[in-house]
């Protein structure tokens, strides 16, 4: 996309009551399978994606005293909402289910949210996603993991929830647009931040989830900083250094829209076009997605997806960093389920089934040592038949023959 | 940022000293600010709530800091590479990490600052003898009292926060819309070389009830805009709340911000040691009263103020909004923020 370049809205455009309807139902159905009567989610994306409620985004001190909190009871009745910013409750929840926000720190409030739950599910199986202390000790009765029943339902996209991942990845990406654009030596990361947020908040974001990466990558693992795994060690904080001439800027980052997240990955060189060795970089990265994403489809399992990776790359290493994975899910959170590729090892990932509505951010990294490496994400989700690319990256620096 | 210092030593021997008369044997840390705290580890900055994981450790017995991380990028020499632990998608992996710092496992009283059921149970799997306790109210305590060094980096903070402010402020002309002023907070403060907010600015036109959310209305003339702004620089919180008003203020706008002012000077005024935290929040236009240090810290309704907290004081007063940070003191409150309470 070109700079300033206007956004495309077809299919972004998500209809906010519909989506909030139909996670709720998913969820109260989630609810069902696992036995659960009565829900109680203090994760922020969790609450947000169980009331469509909305809050902005703070540090993480400040996001953990300030949570919302959602009581989702197996009834299907409208869910209960506590949220310290009033003006981000969602319009068509019960007015008498928006309650002020909660100090989950400390007893008082600890002992009235559990005397809240027990109104509206007196007997009956409880699950909560996340404990402050204070509250563990106010419930006077074994409760349940949330993990698995929020899970479950947020696994599939709605088509709602991937008109905002697509508006989301769009924002992101037209403001990266602009980014690239001024990057040269001398540059700072920082000052690749300032322009991308400000730039992605006039396009429309509503909230940025990860400080902005554009990490300067060494020529080998041995010339980078020191590791606990003996791999290329990414994403490490942005700082003030200004870039030099024939940098490789790994660049990541993450630009929400209406609580879903977008990730932009790629790899940048700085004051100069690749080299041959850089283009058969990029080259091989896109082949490895490419198929990928041809074998992308309803019952294709994680482990499918590691095989089809390490075949393009057959005889060299593996095309993804030991510590993260060649793929993870992204929706509410930045990375949730499913992972293709961890160190939970080919036998969880034979069990990892795709399913249509399921979006998969993979993020392959070839790294030859000695000549550094390239990343870049593309975001992918799969539909009835195969699979759909969210993200539309600009590899044109790479295809040129100067 | 800068490059990571070590963390004063004496937060580290104030968490030992209370987890001692607290009769915690070890920590299990999984929030940012508490881990910045004893270790003075910087880690990436991630908006939003996380659920716990184990990132810290501190053993009393050793009166050592040991941490999750795959590299010692961002990690103070005081804690020596041997102390770094290995991060994992399998929790089993994980707890084997945690379980193998060493003294850990004698420890029968753990603190925990935040919890879920999988990590409970996996935590009790290699801890089968060791009471869980709550951890976050043993740090907010030792966090509390600020000392020079500390208060040094919220000024820098505050400093920051007003740049942005000021750019902000000077961007708020009809026709701007809300978002546009958001972004500029944080592009002024991306030129200043900081990229951590401590929230999304709040640059919303007053209304009936306060709004923090920005949306895409134009600013018009006459407007009253809030302007809420917060930072971390170098994981230190500074912020302060103006109002500004698009064009030139009305007379009965004028005499608005004069009672609002008065209202934060009465509010500041108050914050004194001894006073109690929730007759102040209860106070003529109070909205906010909470803790400043490490990001948001969290103060009780019965908390009561003393020597060397520091506060964010905020009052809404006939839709004028405005809030310092304060630094309490025995001769009496310090305001940190030195913009203007005008409302041009």
């Amino acid at each position: 996309m070109t700079p300033g370049a206007l956004l495309d809205l077809t299919d972004a455009t998500p209809d906010p009551a519909r989506m909030r309807h139909e996670r709720h139902a998913r969820l109260v159905a989630s609810m069902r399978e696992d036995g659960v009567d009565a829900l109680l989610l203090l994760g922020q994306a969790n609450a947000g994606y169980a009331t469509g409620v909305r809050v902005p985004a703070c540090e993480q001190a400040r996001a953990l005293h300030r949570r919302p909190v959602a009581l989702v009871t197996a009834d299907g009745a409208d869910p209960h909402l506590w949220t310290w910013y009033p003006d981000g409750a969602p319009a068509g929840l019960r007015a008498d289910h928006v309650h002020p926000g909660l100090r989950l720190e400390f007893d008082a409030d600890a002992r009235a949210l559990v005397s809240a739950v027990h109104d509206v599910c007196p007997t009956g199986a409880v699950a909560v996603d996340e404990w402050t202390m204070p509250l563990r000790a106010a419930f006077d009765h074994p409760v349940g993991d949330a993990g698995p029943t929020i899970g479950r339902a947020k696994l599939q996209k709605t088509a709602d929830e991937l008109a905002c991942m697509r508006r989301a990845q769009r924002i992101n990406e037209a403001a990266v647009a602009d980014v690239k654009a001024m990057l040269a030596p001398g540059v700072r990361g920082t000052d690749l931040t300032a322009r991308l947020l400000e730039r992605a908040f006039a396009l429309g974001a509503t909230g940025n989830t990860v400080d902005p990466i554009w990490q300067v990558m060494p020529s080998s693992i041995a010339s980078g900083p020191h590791t606990l795994t003996g791999d290329v060690i990414f994403p490490l904080c942005t700082t003030t250094e200004p870039f030099a001439r024939g940098d490789v800027i790994w660049v990541d980052n993450g630009l929400q829209f209406a609580g879903y997240q977008s990730d932009f990955g790629h790899t940048w060189i700085v004051g100069g076009a690749p080299d041959a060795t850089k283009r058969a970089q990029c080259a091989r990265y896109r082949a490895v997605v490419d198929a990928v994403v041809d074998a992308m489809r309803p019952g294709v399992t994680a482990r499918d997806l590691t095989r089809v990776a390490r075949a393009v790359e057959d005889g060299r290493r593996t095309p993804w960093l030991a510590h993260f994975y060649l793929g993870h899910g992204a929706g509410t959170e930045s990375a949730e389920a499913p992972l293709v590729g961890t160190d939970l090892g080919d036998a969880f990932d034979e069990t990892v089934v795709l399913l249509p509505g399921m979006v998969l951010v993979l993020e392959p990294v070839i790294w030859d040592d000695g000549h550094s490496g390239f990343r870049a994400e593309d975001v992918v989700a799969v539909t009835e038949t195969g699979a759909e690319r969210l993200s539309s990256l600009d590899f044109s620096d790479y295809e040129s023959t100067r | 940022m800068t490059a990571p210092t070590a963390a004063p030593a004496e937060h580290l021997d104030r968490t030992l000293a209370a987890m001692t008369a607290a009769g915690i044997d070890a920590l299990v840390l999984g929030r940012s600010a508490n881990v910045r705290f004893v270790s003075g580890a910087e880690q990436l900055a991630i908006a939003g709530t996380r659920p716990f994981a184990p990132a810290c450790v501190v053993v009393r017995a050793t009166g050592a800091v040991h941490l999750m991380s795959t590299t010692d990028v961002g990690i103070p020499a005081d804690v020596p590479p041997d102390r770094l632990y290995g991060m994992s998608w399998n929790p089993m992996t994980i707890m084997g990490n945690v379980a193998a710092v060493p003294g850990l496992t004698d420890a029968t009283t753990v603190g925990v600052d935040g919890m879920t059921p999988l990590m409970e149970a996996l935590l009790g799997g290699v801890l089968p003898g060791a009471t869980l306790v709550d951890g976050e109210a043993l740090l907010r305590t030792v966090r509390r009292p600020k000392s020079p060094a500390d208060r040094h980096g919220i000024r820098r903070a505050v400093d920051a926060a007003e740049t942005g402010l000021a750019e902000v402020a000077a961007a708020a002309r009809a026709g701007t819309r809300e978002c546009d002023l958001l972004g500029r907070f944080e592009a002024a403060l991306g030129r200043l070389g900081i990229t951590t907010p401590a929230f999304d600015t709040v640059t919303c036109v007053a209304g009936a009830g306060l709004r923090v959310l920005a949306d895409e209305r134009p600013l018009r003339t006459g407007d009253l805009v809030h302007l809420r702004c917060g930072v971390l620089v170098d994981g230190w919180e500074g912020g302060l709340a103006r109002t500004r008003v698009v064009g030139p203020a009305t007379g009965p706008q004028q005499a608005a911000a004069t009672r609002a002012a008065a209202a934060l000077g009465a509010t500041v005024g108050a914050c004194t040691p001894g006073a109690a935290i929730g007759p102040l929040r209860h106070g003529p236009g109070v909205v906010t009263l909470e803790g400043v240090g490490l990001g948001h810290e969290e103060l009780a309704d019965d908390d009561h103020l003393a020597v060397d907290d520091v506060v964010f004081v905020e009052v809404l007063v006939d839709q004028v909004l405005l809030g310092d940070t304060v630094h309490v003191t025995t001769t009496g409150p310090v305001v940190l923020s030195t913009a203007p309470v005008d409302l041009d």
